[in-house]
């Protein structure tokens, strides 16, 4: 096993999940919206880019999809950040009226009807089969440097330019606006406020952040297949969150750093047969619901990265 | 001729659907929060039975009835190492929590059984045409079976001690425990009886078709549609939105592709939500208050 690649993978898929687990705090964490659907973002960043640089279907190859704009990178990813936008707006607009569990569905419901037509119309991008061998944005530009570090590097950075964007947002007079409609909407309306505003515009905000991560996502993995954007990302996501301790933008990124190592740890593992490998992904899957089941109970880390503890509520 | 033929096709995904959300209803109504793990219980069920029957080669009977025990008891288990103790902090946790729950039956049923396709050990009847339509027998089976098990939890929550303790919880937990019911006990009931409803909703998926680990997903979507379409008021709305979301999904194939059946069921909770959120029964202020 080479620790240097494994240690760059990891930077990479930190970062850009890193962005996706901020999002889910700012709209869960600070604004208590309990959003289900928040793969649909990231999906819709990734395919957005790709429809958008990809070049036209030939005539001679098995493609069946119908969009590809050849347009340069930076096309590519201004569109994901505005097609997180659009979808927000979609998904949005429930939320106006929708609480707790049912605005959960509802995200839910969105995020899956996306995915369902991603794997059915085979003219948007191939189906199931999807598109693969996407070309890597800025390659050439890069070759004086490895491309899976500087991807890291990229990654990296966009992280931090959204962590920093947040901090400032949560410590703003804004970011306590949406605090108090977690914990108390009615006060907030009885100051004044208008709580249904503030709760579409966290989701436009906050959507187009997870799309741009969607669109790096695909520079990583090259291919867009709808079996990369599955509920799991979602649930993943979710983990992370109550792992650090939800409302804690410091707390989320501790909480996906180590749901990713130890994903990427155990992808690590060299084993002899499938059915070990199958074994391991299977108990994978088991360990990560008793982290959430025991990280929601107990919130070991809470203490650790929350600033202030919420009112406990009747 | 083919609409009358896809009605008939209704008539067993909604007696599937009835039997499947039944389970999941009641622990919506009596606990309060949707438990996303009830798929995976029938995902339980439904590997047990095909372990018994088609592995260790018992009856199919015998088979079946004794995973619908253990998928009660494992049912009744959860709640109360995990559930209980976490109730103080509110529906949203415990809906989080069922998923960490889904996650782990999901991976422990998927670590011991593997990838690839089972069935039952049971025999392949042929359909039978009644009147130019065609007819599988297990799908009459499965529609005794749905409105079997409807009559016998109604009977159940009307007619027995318990099951009213159950009933006078699911209105109100504080007034029911301080009137001198048992609480605990009626919660317990609760659980074993939506176990019940999973492993028979897991032999059920079985019957009908061929079992993959990935089943349960696909099931807790479709669940969770004919549940909101309920809406939170009585258990008899649940029967209503089986039949409607079925309807709804198979009728769809006249002019959708088949893949898109489960969106055609989140379609219906989508418009559901933002038009009637209470549901086909149910009050509107617990929804957006």
């Amino acid at each position: 096993m080479n620790w240097v690649q494994l240690a760059i993978t990891v930077v990479t898929v930190v970062s850009i999940l890193g962005v996706v687990t901020l999002v889910l705090n700012m709209q869960y964490g600070h604004a208590g919206l309990i959003n289900f659907g928040v793969v649909a973002y990231f999906a819709a960043g990734a395919y957005t880019y790709v429809l958008l640089t990809q070049s036209p279907p030939s005539e001679t190859s098995l493609d069946q999809y119908v969009i590809g704009l050849n347009l340069p990178p930076w096309v590519g990813f201004i569109g994901a950040a505005l097609a997180g936008l659009v979808f927000a707006a979609i998904t949005g607009w429930p939320t106006l009226r929708l609480r707790g569990e049912y605005l959960a569905l509802t995200t839910f419901a969105f995020a899956e009807v996306f995915h369902s037509f991603t794997i059915n119309e085979q003219r948007f991008a191939n189906g199931t089969r999807g598109l693969v061998g996407v070309p890597r944005p800025y390659r050439e530009e890069l070759s004086f440097l490895d491309y899976d570090l500087a991807l890291a590097l990229a990654a990296l950075l966009f992280l931090i330019i959204v962590y920093i964007i947040f901090e400032r947002m949560v410590r703003s007079p804004y970011g306590r606006a949406l605090e108090a409609m977690r914990d108390d909407e009615l006060a907030l309306i009885t100051t004044g406020k208008r709580s249904s505003r503030f709760r579409l515009e966290v989701f436009l905000f906050t959507a187009p952040f997870a799309a741009l991560a969607g669109a790096i996502y695909v520079a990583y993995t090259t291919l867009v297949i709808p079996d990369l954007f599955t509920a799991e990302v979602t649930f993943v996501v979710w983990i992370a969150l109550v792992l650090g301790g939800e409302g804690s933008n410091r707390g989320a990124l501790l909480g996906i750093t180590l749901v990713v190592l130890f994903e990427e740890l155990i992808r690590a593992i060299p084993f002899d047969t499938i059915r070990a490998a199958q074994i391991a992904a299977s108990l994978e899957v088991a360990a990560l619901g008793v982290l959430l089941i025991v990280f929601l109970r107990w919130q070991p880390f809470a203490s650790l990265t929350k600033s202030t503890r919420k009112v406990a509520r009747s | 001729m083919r609409v009358a033929q896809l009605l008939v096709l209704a008539l067993g995904t909604g007696a599937f659907l009835l039997i499947a959300t039944l389970g999941f209803a009641l622990i919506r109504r009596v606990e309060g929060f949707l438990n996303i793990a009830h798929a995976e219980l029938m995902s339980l069920a439904a590997f047990a039975t095909w372990y018994f029957n088609a592995s260790l080669g018992w009856h199919f009977f015998l088979a079946a009835a004794v995973a619908i025990a253990i998928t009660a008891v494992v049912a009744l288990v959860i709640a109360r190492l995990i559930y209980d103790p976490i109730k103080h902090l509110g529906p949203p946790i415990l809906l989080i929590s069922s998923v960490g729950v889904a996650f782990l039956i999901h991976g422990i049923v998927s670590a011991v059984i593997g990838v690839g396709i089972r069935s039952f050990e049971i025999p392949r009847l042929d359909a039978w045409t009644v009147g130019g339509l065609l007819v599988t027998p297990y799908r009459i089976v499965l529609l005794l079976l749905a409105v079997v098990a409807s009559v016998a939890l109604a009977l159940f929550l009307t007619q027995t001690r318990t099951g009213k303790s159950i009933r006078a919880m699911a209105i109100n937990r504080e007034l029911a425990g301080s009137r001198g019911i048992n609480v605990t006990k009626a919660s317990r009931a609760t659980w074993l009886a939506s176990g019940v409803l999973a492993g028979l909703g897991g032999v059920a998926l079985g019957v009908l078709g061929t079992l993959t680990t990935d089943i349960a997903f696909q099931q807790i979507l479709v669940i969770l549609a004919v549940a909101i379409v309920a809406g939170l008021g009585s258990l008899y709305g649940v029967i209503a939105a089986a039949f409607i979301v079925a309807f709804a999904m198979d009728l769809s194939l006249l002019v959708l592709p088949g893949g898109y059946r489960p969106v055609v069921a989140f379609a219906i909770v989508i418009v559901v939500l933002l038009i009637r959120p209470q549901g086909v029964a149910g009050s509107r202020e617990e929804v957006t208050a």
